[in-house]
């Protein structure tokens, strides 16, 4: 069901009505697919504001071993208001006694982790893209996708960047590649009504592949999001007008490329490190060392070897993080899936990531030479019941997909795939092994 | 619990031995036959008690109440029969000690219980009357003989019908608070979301 001009906008002005107008009946408009609204109201715009107070004065710092004080608090406050802590009775012995969560336990049953004392009347439902696993609903509201603003504006401030917004002009455009998405002309009410775009790079999504070009350059965004296979393809575009920053998430982005779309935009690219589950956790600092800042003012971030134990400073595990901003789901000890290092700066109570092991982007060639992204097979595999897969590419253009068992037959899904690849792919399916570590999910061979 | 009591088996034997008369109708206004107050004075002397006029007031129950009232204290009333039942045990006459304590569950000690258990089941279910003979000793300070005070209390609690009520309450608000928020969930579905700014 669409929403009202009212209830998506309902601090909507004229002047936010006209930007809208114009950004949906520009001449080289894209062929919009969505429409929606950041449905922030007086009370929302407050709440995201003293976040972003917050995000801007309070930067995250604990010493090694020595919990933040909010931290007790929250624990206490999962246990009571939570039912899938409240099971589990998480708050005895220390906080490292605390079982650990993963991805697993809130795609059975997300409505567990919604705490007592929230309301749901507003709830909104993503769908996550599950490069690392099989998708998932996130439980969301709209005043958390604003709050992740104060966060990419944090990660902006570590490279001298500004993202000001204001009335008639475009602060954000997400850009993507992929054979179908979402797209949409919006406003961001804690950006001025700035409008902020969802757009395709996909040519099939304009009437005309060089609108790309006089749309972006139209507007001229102030940033530009993405992931680094939407930004390899921006390069191609003569665009005239450089934005401030490109800010890419949802894989690493791979200091190569990274110095590329420097180069060609005149801009820092900044590698963001987020998922869904937390929105933006860190920025990767320029630099020989790879280090992360974090940014969020009440995410706890910990370093668990295989076994679940803390690593000590420096030492590799994996991620697992407490606390949050998204209302809806608070995460006690999740366990992300990343593997990264926790150490701390000379003042000892500022804690950086680094050698951050995120989900890198993978690059797949069809049967005709054409590059297909990782996201559009997931789009693909997400119609099937299918707990976990992996696909390679060998080096001869072959695919190999590795699947659950899981009922669905293979016929249906080398069409599937066919369909994505092209008719001459060659594909062969077999099945994961059930007892099977975790699987790397996208490879392939081809440079 | 502190001092050994009587052995349980041998009070819920007792209990199913009840008379008739005890699962009578309570007299409630110009209704029902057994006057509780007086079965309560009776029980108070037999245990070496005494009794005065004020003794009786909680269980002089005021005619025609409404309808769910009068069937809540007909039920309360015919609990506190089957335990004066259970009370009138022998072991605890023998005692000649029990009077006050007794008389402190059957004014106070029974209501919650009540609410969720009809009195005939102290008599018919065999946890039921385990449950109500584990509450009389309780309310006396004793345990069943054999039992330590933690065996006691343990078992107590797994009985006890008004912490399963409690259980059996939490589970049914959880399961009302899971099926709203997945009926939000389906609502969300079908709509629009909230405009994001990056995709993660």
């Amino acid at each position: 069901m669409p929403l009202s001009e009212s209830e998506r906008y309902p601090l909507m002005t004229d002047a936010g009505r006209s930007l809208l107008r114009d950004l949906h009946e520009h001449p080289s408009a894209p062929l919009f697919n969505h429409h929606v609204g950041d449905r922030m109201d007086q009370e929302s715009l407050q709440r995201a504001r003293d976040f972003q107070n917050e995000v801007f004065e309070r930067p995250p710092q604990w010493r090694d071993r020595q919990p933040p004080e909010w931290l007790q608090p929250f624990v206490n406050y999962c246990e009571r208001e939570t039912p899938f802590y409240r099971r589990r009775a998480v708050n005895h012995g220390t906080f490292t006694d605390i079982p650990t969560t993963c991805r697993a336990d809130f795609g059975q049953a997300p409505w567990m982790f919604v705490p007592d004392d929230q309301p749901v009347d507003d709830l909104i439902l993503y769908n996550t893209s599950g490069t690392t696993g099989h998708p998932i609903d996130i439980l969301s509201r709209p005043i958390v996708s604003t709050m992740v603003v104060p966060l990419l504006r944090a990660a902006l401030r570590t490279r001298g960047v500004e993202l000001n917004g204001g009335a008639g002009r475009v602060a954000v455009a997400q850009i993507c590649f992929q054979k179908r998405t979402f797209t949409f002309a919006a406003l961001s009410s804690i950006l001025g009504e700035a409008g902020n775009l969802k757009l395709n790079l996909n040519p099939l999504d304009w009437r005309d592949p060089d609108d790309r070009i006089r749309y972006l350059d139209e507007w001229a965004p102030e940033i530009l999001t993405g992931d680094p296979i939407s930004f390899y393809e921006l390069t191609k575009l003569p665009l005239r007008r450089q934005p401030k920053a490109l800010i890419s998430t949802s894989m690493t982005l791979l200091p190569g490329l990274q110095k590329t779309l420097e180069d060609r935009f005149g801009c820092p690219a900044l590698d963001l490190y987020s998922m869904n589950e937390t929105g933006p956790i860190a920025v990767r600092l320029p630099g020989e060392d790879q280090r992360y800042q974090l940014l969020q003012p009440r995410l706890y971030v910990e370093i668990l070897d295989n076994d679940g134990n803390p690593c000590e400073a420096g030492e590799r595990g994996e991620i697992t993080v407490t606390g949050g901003f998204n209302p809806l789901l608070p995460l006690l000890r999740y366990r992300t899936g990343d593997y990264g290092t926790l150490a701390y700066y000379e003042d000892a109570k500022t804690p950086f990531l680094s050698n951050v092991e995120g989900r890198p982007a993978t690059v797949f060639r069809g049967a005709s030479g054409q590059h297909i992204n990782n996201i559009d097979v997931t789009q693909v595999m997400r119609r099937y019941p299918i707990a976990r897969f992996a696909l390679h590419q060998s080096s001869d253009g072959s695919l190999q997909l590795r699947v659950s068992d899981n009922g669905t037959p293979d016929e249906e899904l080398l069409i599937a795939l066919r369909a994505l690849f092209g008719v001459e792919q060659v594909i062969t399916i077999s099945l994961v092994d059930i007892y099977e570590g975790k699987l790397v999910q996208y490879t392939t061979d081809l440079g | 619990m502190d001092e050994q009591g009587p052995q349980l088996e041998t009070l819920t034997r007792w209990l199913t031995e009840c008379p008739g008369d005890f699962l009578a109708a309570p007299r409630i206004g110009s209704a029902g036959v057994i006057h509780v107050d007086a079965v309560v004075a009776d029980l108070m002397r037999d245990l070496g008690g005494s009794t005065d006029k004020s003794m009786a007031a909680p269980f002089q129950a005021a005619p025609n109440p409404r309808g769910d009232v009068a069937k809540a204290q007909s039920n309360w009333m015919s609990v506190v029969l089957i335990a004066c039942w259970v009370l009138h045990h022998p072991w605890f006459l023998a005692a000649n000690r029990f009077s006050p304590l007794a008389y402190g569950l059957l004014a106070n000690g029974l209501q919650e219980t009540a609410r969720v258990v009809a009195a005939t089941k102290f008599i018919s279910a065999p946890d039921r009357r385990e449950e109500l003979v584990r509450l009389c000793l309780a309310q006396l300070g004793l345990r069943p003989e054999g039992e330590t005070v933690a065996q006691a209390e343990d078992r107590l609690t797994t009985l006890s019908s008004i912490g399963r009520q409690k259980v059996i309450q939490a589970a049914r608000k959880a399961e009302q608070r899971a099926q709203a928020i997945r009926e939000a969930m389906k609502k969300a579905a079908a709509e629009e979301a909230a405009a994001k700014y990056t995709r993660e």
